[in-house]
């Protein structure tokens, strides 16, 4: 470790971590609940870990990114971090915010927790993804404001690099866009709008800034390319990843009452999308092939190697899959979105949280790199997650489909819940996957206790 | 300042340049935004052949005189472009100045003839919205206005840079990227001008 | 590739074409809330129906049902409920649950007033009366 203060990041991670194994057991739940209807009601209905389970995960992937920023700015700038002590302060905030917002999700009814926090005076919950009490809400500009503080005065007083650039016009983009969720009109097709706002400029906007600038970070590390040259990749990809992903918000107003030359801007921006992804993918590989050395962290390669492919399949092909309008009138709101939804948070966002704590826990922890027993279970795990997340979109993929056919397609479409039983052998399959991913979670955790001789040399 | 004076023709020296000119980040751009131009106009053209009469009716209340004249300007605004470099190849930056400055009019000559169009049309009350023909055109020839105001924001900022000398052999970087952004621009337009003015 | 590739145009291409593709976007969405007016039947938001919408937020039914397609996956499609039922179902419907059939899957007991029954079938009443552009492809949703 280069400088003192980035070792606030542990805190950050292991919250992060801690986080995750939470979403995945609300998300085993849930999909229990979906051939076992009355699994755990009325203790915790489908939305309440529907809710949990979402939540979940953007806070433990902004915990993930608050970490990474912490970690990788003081090295780029050179420099300490602005205030350690502001970062310790923030994390304990958030977390304890956090954690009462899930406890009040799970201890009283949602109407009464929107009455007890204040809805009345500014109704912003009950949206998709943007449940939490208006409290949270406002704690989450907070928080967010002061930590981009810190990291903004620590890259003004340091070294200004492409990489730090990047990250914080990211982080920056993402406080911005998050004030829509203030912005609840009673107008629907307007509400909906601009909900999109948050949640596609988040995701196909700028979080894939972050994803690229903790990417390229941690690439110059393993491989020891020159700087000059990644950074300029990174440059030419979150420039096609805005120049398609902007205007590819258009996607989601095809059948929400938006004008209808959404369905062309839409499907004629978000067709090129994939592309930023798939030179992702080639960049990843091209610069390990290149590597001037042989980093002893092969599992942080392993990991940065699986974010740029899974990330292209993901949020890649899989985005690509059910963009175009004439596909999506079918598939909207099926399955088939949240097979996309699975592999792409996990591909994108998750893997390269994963990456970037791969890269930098053994670190803080006083190594270049864990023992190699260490790293085989770490990889063990990286191909357990990785592969049941596959197949867990491709049984969503099989189910979507099929509803599709049957709900939509077919001559005599059936009702909801008919098609819902008669694809439920994919559920159970994906619901079998999503424990196998859990073990893999499980040995991901368990990697970072596993001992052996530890590897000192490189850095 | 360069005084240009004891410059050779431009014409007769061969260009030393790297091939392909300008630098290859502009050219992944271009290549992206030549693939939306491409995406859209394919969608064009089969929205087309499934509603040939709508759209032919449409592309009549178009004013053609206005499209040709908006192809010209471009077409030489592309030239001027073209000459700007070779000057400024040659040293001769005062030159390269004017050239720049008259691509740049051309361009400000286009706004308007387009300004104009598109006057008429929204003051008839048309829009995005009116018919499936006019959100292709609207559409296609806003994304490309836009373009076009880039461009010129793009030579504006080629014009100082090129008066104060920052070109020369040795240093055409900026310069011929910038060119190749403008020339996409006008090729841009080449086909979008026979395709939904002309072509029925 | 024997051209060149600076960082510095690389920059200059990211800075310039994010804010060239967000003012488009936001040109786009200029237009987009000029012509909502004539989709978005917002002539039928009368106080019924935004506190049909309150009622929709604060019981999280989003959380299982999608509404025009977005939210969760758990339940049926709701923007079209009212014209696949209709209102005096959709009220009986909600006062029955939870239905507490083993193995199916349950909804909540909310224990809404008349009047908040009223609102809520007011507020789907409007929300499938939305101009969507011809969605869902059937009345299954």
């Amino acid at each position: 470790m280069q400088y003192k203060s980035q070792a606030v990041a542990k805190l950050y991670f292991m919250a992060a971590i801690g986080l995750f194994a939470g979403q995945v057991l609300f998300g085993l739940i849930m999909g229990l609940q979906y051939v076992v209807g009355d699994f755990l009601f009325p203790a915790i209905p489908f939305n309440v870990a529907r809710m949990v389970h979402t939540n979940l995960l953007i806070v433990w992937l902004l915990f993930g990114f608050m970490g990474g920023a912490y970690y990788l700015v003081p090295e780029e700038s050179e420099t300490e971090l602005f205030s350690p002590k502001l970062a310790v302060a923030l994390f304990w905030i958030f977390l304890i915010a956090g954690a009462l917002t899930i406890v009040g999700y799970l201890a009283v009814p949602y109407a009464t927790l929107a009455q007890m926090t204040g809805n009345d005076l500014l109704e912003t919950m009950g949206r998709e993804f943007l449940e939490q009490p208006l409290p949270t809400k406002l704690g989450i500009v907070v928080v967010a404001l002061a930590f981009l503080f810190n990291i903004t005065m620590t890259v003004l007083k340091g070294k200004k690099t492409a990489i730090s650039m990047v990250l914080l016009l990211g982080l920056w983009g993402l406080a911005i866009f998050f004030l829509f969720s203030f912005y609840n009109p009673s107008n629907l097709v307007k509400d909906k709008f601009y909900w999109w706002w948050v949640v596609h400029l988040w995701v196909e906007g700028v979080w894939e800034l972050i994803l690229g600038s903790l990417l390229a970070f941690v690439l110059i590390k393993v491989t020891g390319v020159d700087r000059e040259v990644i950074e300029k990749w990174l440059y030419v990809i979150v420039t096609l990843t805005l120049v398609t992903g902007i205007i590819g918000t258009g996607h989601h107003y095809y059948w929400i009452g938006a004008p209808e030359y959404w369905q062309w801007w839409g499907s004629v921006f978000s067709a090129l999308e994939p592309i930023p992804f798939f030179a992702m993918t080639v960049f990843a590989f091209n610069m390990v092939n290149r590597r001037r050395r042989e980093h002893p962290n092969q599992a942080a390669t392993l990991w940065a190697l699986g974010t740029a492919v899974m990330s292209f399949l993901g949020a890649g092909v899989w985005g690509f899959l059910h963009t175009l309008a004439p596909v999506n009138y079918y598939t909207h709101g099926t399955q088939v979105t949240a097979a996309h939804g699975h592999m792409a948070f996990y591909g994108a966002y998750a893997m390269v949280v994963l990456t970037i704590i791969s890269y930098a826990m053994p670190i803080m922890r006083g190594r270049a790199a864990n023992s190699n027993r260490a790293q085989v279970v770490e990889m063990w795990s990286f191909w357990l997650m990785t592969v049941s997340m596959v197949f867990i979109t491709l049984f969503l993929t099989a189910a979507g489909i099929l509803q599709v056919w049957l709900q939509r397609f077919s001559s005599t479409p059936i009702p909801f819940m008919q098609a819902q039983e008669q694809i439920s052998l994919f559920y159970w399959l994906r619901e079998g996957t999503g424990v196998l991913f859990l073990v893999g979670l499980v040995l991901y955790i368990v990697s970072f206790f596993v001992s052996g001789r530890e590897k000192t040399s490189a850095a | 300042m360069n005084p240009g004076a004891q410059n050779p023709d431009p014409m007769t020296v061969p260009p030393t340049s790297a091939y392909p000119p300008g630098d290859l980040a502009v050219w992944v751009f271009i290549f992206a935004e030549l693939l939306a131009f491409g995406v859209f106009f394919l969608a064009y053209a089969f929205t087309r052949m499934r509603h040939v009469e709508l759209f032919d009716a449409m592309q009549g209340t178009l004013d053609r005189r206005a499209g040709a004249v908006n192809t010209v300007l471009l077409i030489t605004s592309s030239f001027c472009v073209a000459r700007a470099v070779r000057a400024a190849e040659h040293g001769a930056s005062r030159i390269g100045t004017r050239w720049v400055l008259a691509a740049l009019a051309c361009g400000a000559g286009f706004l308007l003839v387009k300004g104009a169009e598109y006057a008429d049309k929204f003051g008839a009350g048309i829009s995005l919205s009116t018919n499936t023909f006019y959100m292709f055109y609207l559409s296609l020839t806003f994304f490309h206005f836009m373009h076009v105001i880039l461009g010129m924001v793009v030579l504006a900022v080629l014009a100082v840079q090129t008066r104060r000398g920052d070109y020369h052999r040795g240093n055409m970087n900026g310069l011929e990227s910038g060119a190749a952004y403008w020339h996409m621009v006008d090729l841009v337009w080449i086909v979008l001008f026979p395709l939904v003015y002309v072509l029925r | 590739m024997s051209g060149t590739f600076t960082k510095s145009m690389a920059r200059n291409i990211f800075y310039g074409g994010t804010v060239f593709f967000f003012l488009l976007f936001l040109a786009l969405a200029f237009d987009t809330n000029s012509a909502l007016p004539a989709r978005d039947n917002r002539a039928n938001l009368t106080p019924s129906v935004i506190a049909g919408k309150k009622i929709w937020e604060t019981r999280n039914c989003i959380g299982c049902h999608t509404l025009l397609g977005e939210g969760a996956y758990f339940a049926p499609e709701l923007g079209n409920v009212y014209k696949r039922r209709g209102g005096d179902f959709i009220k009986a419907w909600i006062k029955s649950q939870p239905t507490g059939a083993p193995g199916r899957r349950q909804m909540p007991q909310f224990n809404l007033s008349d009047k908040e029954l009223d609102d809520i079938v007011a507020f789907l009443k409007y929300t499938s009366e939305i101009n969507t552009a011809k969605w869902p492809p059937n009345i299954e949703g």
